[in-house]
């Protein structure tokens, strides 16, 4: 099954190594010369933006929480609406590559410049830790090797490519791995539909509680998991039969036990199993706040989008700022093709693998369902077919946010040339991988959503006060982005490290979104008001808003 | 006032960090004609008041629906084509919805920024 990555791994070090040859400057290792068509870019956006949470995540998501998870999906695609209208065009006129870039533009403060690179590397770090994580899941029960393997496996992938080929490399794999992943994603969800039978077809869609296994089952667990036994149950362990009185068990990863078919499937966590009537329903509802849950997880995705620096760098590979506006719309489009399907692998994982919620492995719902359906070729064909589509979303997103990370790095805090901003990327990815192994347990949309949530209460203050409004002053952004981000940041680490408290503090703690956004626009806002911008300030924020095809003194 | 010339296309603030001077203010405070600021104002209020019309109906169909579907219950049991219509309303409908006020407010906003409707814009 490793020969499926193959394939995604040599095309994307082969467009890597050919990028080279036209590589000169810092400036052709960032942006890739600009002359790339608004459809071509909004397929690089697309193919960046589709991370392994995308492609694995939220299916995962909607098999272990239920269908209210499909709203990460809606907010994911909804962001580029905020983008659109607030600041794809305009950031594109600054000039600046990148947020730190942009700080000093249109504030300019060196000091805010530093700040700044130093949220990238929040945001860059909170959103790569996932994506490696999914990878060493996904090879892990593909390939049977263990977590770490693939976890290194993709930090090698990652960096050579970027040291050998730069972004424009990733303008061009980025356009191929959305056609890809768009193919690899709909082709075998389309299969797995008509392959299931309408039986399993009509489950899918009235679902019912997963409280008894209706098959002799074998749960391999990937982790520690916490099992509560609520009936007498006989399991069969590597140490032979066992019957389990009801009770707390604690199982250790890599372990596998064998249910018989009618026995009571044992609870995990909080959560409830698939099926239930709370999975049911179509909102988020981690605390019993359903309405709150959802609005918060909306908050992050819609307004964050604007705030990731691998997103934002890609814009300036659009010729004008026109271009850059169209960029963003047609990415709403393409997105919302792609994300009509992570509910179909949700829907079908929730009635064939329901027992990935015991074994904790439910981000591998996608490449475990066409084993599951056909034991044939055909079936271990889509598994390849996906684990690759897996792989290319991991990759893609991977690259882009070591660019931003390293370019954050050895741009912004510390100064650098071509040769050391060519190996920064092997640093960065290094410190990616290291941090990954620990993080087996997380789910891959949370983690990523978080990144979401920093970025929505640091940069989209900063950019869309920066743009719009005049009177907006350093010393303002500054206070304003560190409250944003320990607001989010700050109380997430706590959520992580600490654990969620129960209700609605679950919500406050867990997805800050929803206050923290408001509290840095809030304080942004109300400490400019009490400084006196530059007298240039006006003409910096009004010069965004003039079309570069206008003659204009430079 | 610098005059026209050929650039690498490397922001100014990049090549300034490049060439390590990295002093406080930009190296030319932005300066705009007179004419073309009153242009810019006048494009920035315009655009400001589209964006707000956006966001405020961006924002009513996301805040929106999930207190839809929180407050009508009902809608789980009612099914389109034997799928329930609350799952509809998540995993289908908001698509077609966000592509067209996407491009409701790209027309919106390029228009704003033609000079004259119907002038002599070069299109690239």
């Amino acid at each position: 099954m490793i020969l499926a990555i193959v394939p995604v791994l040599l095309i994307t070090l082969l467009i890597g190594a050919r990028g080279v040859a036209a590589m000169r400057t810092t400036s052709d290792f960032l942006v890739a010369s600009r002359r790339i068509s608004p459809t071509v870019n909004a397929a690089a956006v697309s193919g960046e933006y589709l991370s392994a949470a995308s492609f694995l995540g939220i299916a995962g998501l909607v098999v272990k929480d239920g269908i209210g998870s499909l709203w990460y999906a809606v907010g994911f695609a909804a962001g580029y609406v905020a983008m659109l209208t607030l600041v794809a065009a305009p950031m594109r006129r600054t000039g600046a590559l990148t947020v730190p870039d942009f700080a000093e533009a249109r504030l300019g403060s060196p000091g805010l410049r530093k700040l700044s690179a130093v949220v990238v590397l929040v945001i860059g770090y909170l959103y790569l830790v996932p994506q490696f994580t999914a990878a060493g899941q996904v090879l892990g029960v593909v390939s049977g090797s263990p977590y770490w393997v693939g976890v290194v496996i993709a930090g090698a992938a990652v960096s050579i490519t970027l040291a050998l080929g730069g972004m424009r490399a990733a303008t061009y794999v980025q356009a191929f791995q959305f056609v890809l992943k768009l193919a690899l994603f709909i082709v075998p969800a389309i299969w797995l539909v008509l392959q299931v039978g309408p039986d399993t077809r009509r489950d899918a869609l009235t679902p019912v509680e997963f409280s008894r296994f209706d098959a002799v089952t074998r749960v391999q667990f990937q982790l520690d998991t916490e099992l509560t036994v609520t009936e007498p149950t006989r399991v069969t362990t590597a140490d032979g039969e066992r019957e389990l009185a009801p009770g707390e068990y604690a199982v250790e990863g890599g372990q596998t036990w064998v249910f018989p078919a009618g026995a009571d499937v044992p609870r995990v966590g909080a959560a409830g199993p698939p099926g239930g009537p709370d999975w049911a329903r179509p909102l988020l509802d981690p605390g019993g706040h359903p309405v709150l849950a959802t609005w918060s997880v909306l908050v992050a995705t819609v307004l964050g989008t604007m705030g990731l620096p691998h997103i934002l760098i890609r814009f300036h590979t659009s010729p004008d700022g026109r271009g850059a506006r169209r960029t963003a719309a047609i990415t709403v489009g393409m997105l919302g093709v792609f994300y009509l399907f992570p509910a179909v692998y949700g829907l079908l994982g929730a009635v064939l693998l329901p027992e990935l919620y015991l074994s904790g492995g439910t981000d591998t719902v996608v490449v475990a369902l066409p084993a599951r359906v056909d034991g044939s070729w055909v079936g271990t064909m889509f598994t390849a077919l996906l684990t690759a589509g897996a792989f290319a979303a991991f990759l893609a997103t991977s690259l882009g946010l070591l660019l931003a990370v390293s370019g954050a790095l050895s741009h912004d805090l510390v100064p650098s040339t071509l040769r050391r901003l060519r190996f920064t990327p092997l640093v960065a990815a290094l410190g990616v991988v290291l941090l990954a192994l620990p993080a087996a347990r997380v789910d891959v949309g949370v983690l990523v959503t978080s990144a979401f949530a920093v970025a929505a209460s640091t940069f989209c203050p900063l950019l869309v006060l920066g743009i719009w409004w005049r009177r907006l002053t350093a010393h303002g952004a500054i206070v304003g982005m560190v409250t944003g981000l320990i607001a989010s940041a700050g109380v997430i680490g706590v959520d992580l490290f600490l654990g969620a408290p129960p209700g609605l503090a679950a919500i406050v703690l867990g997805q800050p979104a929803l206050w923290s956004v408001p509290l840095a626009f809030a304080t942004m806002v109300l400490v400019s008001l009490r400084g006196r911008p530059p007298a240039w300030a006006s003409a910096a924020m009004l010069r965004l808003h003039l079309d570069e095809s206008e003659p204009r003194p430079r | 006032m610098r005059q026209q010339r050929r650039v690498t296309v490397t922001s100014p603030q990049t090549r300034l960090a490049l060439a390590g001077r990295r002093s406080g203010a930009p190296a030319a405070p932005p300066h705009l004609a007179p004419a073309d600021a009153e242009r810019a104002r006048r494009i920035h209020r315009r655009q400001l008041r589209y964006a707000l019309t956006v966001l405020a109906m961006l924002a009513a169909l996301l805040l929106g629906l999930p207190l839809l579907l929180a407050a009508v219950p009902a809608l789980d049991t009612v099914r389109l084509a034997g799928i329930p219509v609350s799952w509809l309303a998540v995993a289908v409908l908001p698509y077609p919805l966000l592509v067209l006020l996407a491009r409701w407010q790209l027309r919106r906003a390029e228009r704003t920024e033609r000079p004259e409707p119907g002038g002599s814009q070069v299109s690239r």
